[in-house]
């Protein structure tokens, strides 16, 4: 688990920018997500999800704004930029490419053994 | 529970800088913390098992803090400009100022249509001075994101609003005294030229106007 964790987590900012490519979000909603997408398998700590959007944000990949609930609960929601757009693509590809060549070393190290 | 959740967070974040950013960072933590509490109230846990479990899935926040201190505690570079700046201003202030005094003299030592005109020439010159010192006024900077330095900012522009103001009524008090006089000594109707005041008074009213409707 910790290691499929680790391996998830270096993909935070793009789990993010997906997720707010159907629309802006906040912090909570976004984790909530990510849990019901994953079974409960995996969920963000803040710690990793805040760090991400400090940094997306200050890349310029999405901006903020305080939204006002009548509830009384203010929520930070956040929506992504065009630059944001471009980086998701730009990551996905990335991770794509490496996934198929991960795959197939994966691949070739069990039919060598074999 | 709110109150426990919110303790929690102002120790967690007891070594971050008091700028704005962090009140907004442990803010919007402290919302999803609270949310994450009554989703797992809802599930049906208790609410010791459900502040801790919110409480575990926080994680390390050493990096936020980091980011947050970088991002505070920027030093003004300003500063040297600032200066200059204050010393510029006070020199066009004392060229008016000495102006506004010496104006008089070509009235007493020229005759009648020279005089007055290069008394109005100076006390144009010292008027555009004032404004245009008041107009080239750095807006200030903040020293940091504190919400302290954002008060000051915030006061800072209204005072120079009014400084602006101070300066053209008190051209336009300066400039009416002279037409005052100098009418009143051409035309030798003293009875009717103290019209002149109301008038100024009613011209300040405008400008004064002018300047809340523009703010």
């Amino acid at each position: 688990m910790s290691i499929t964790s680790d391996l998830i987590r270096g993909h935070t900012e793009t789990i993010i920018l997906a997720h707010l490519m159907h629309g802006d979000s906040y912090g909570y909603k976004i984790n909530k997500a990510i849990q019901q997408k994953t079974n409960h398998a995996y969920e963000l700590k803040e710690a990793t999800l805040y760090t991400a959007f400090r940094r997306l944000e200050d890349a310029g990949c999405i901006s903020s704004y305080w939204g006002d609930e009548n509830t009384g609960a203010r929520r930070r929601y956040y929506a992504i930029t065009p630059l944001g757009r471009q980086t998701y693509a730009t990551l996905k590809a990335d991770w794509q490419s490496a996934k198929a060549i991960i795959d197939r070393l994966i691949e070739e190290e069990e039919t060598g053994h074999a | 529970m709110h109150d426990r959740l919110r303790t929690y967070i102002d120790e967690l974040f007891a070594s971050a800088p008091a700028t704005k950013r962090t009140v907004e960072l442990k803010e919007e933590i402290l919302q999803n913390l609270t949310d994450k509490y009554e989703d797992l109230i809802s599930e049906g846990k208790t609410p010791d098992a459900a502040y801790n479990i919110a409480i575990a899935g926080i994680g390390d926040i050493g990096g936020l803090i980091d980011d947050l201190k970088r991002k505070g505690g920027s030093p003004d570079m300003d500063q040297a400009e600032m200066a200059r700046h204050r010393q510029r201003s006070a020199l066009f202030v004392s060229i008016a100022v000495a102006l506004y005094i010496l104006c008089v003299v070509p009235c007493i030592l020229l005759s009648v249509p020279l005089g007055p005109v290069l008394m109005f020439v100076m006390i144009a010159a010292a008027t555009a001075l004032l404004i245009y010192n008041a107009k080239t006024k750095p807006i200030y900077t903040r020293m940091d994101d504190t919400m302290v330095e954002e008060f000051k900012e915030w006061q800072h522009n209204q005072r120079q609003g009014n400084q602006l103001f101070k300066a053209i009524s008190s051209a336009i008090w300066a400039i009416t005294v002279a037409l005052y006089i100098l009418v009143s000594f051409y035309t030798s109707a003293w009875h009717i030229t103290w019209i002149i005041f109301p008038i100024a008074g009613a011209i300040t009213s405008v400008v004064k106007a002018i300047f809340d409707l523009k703010r």
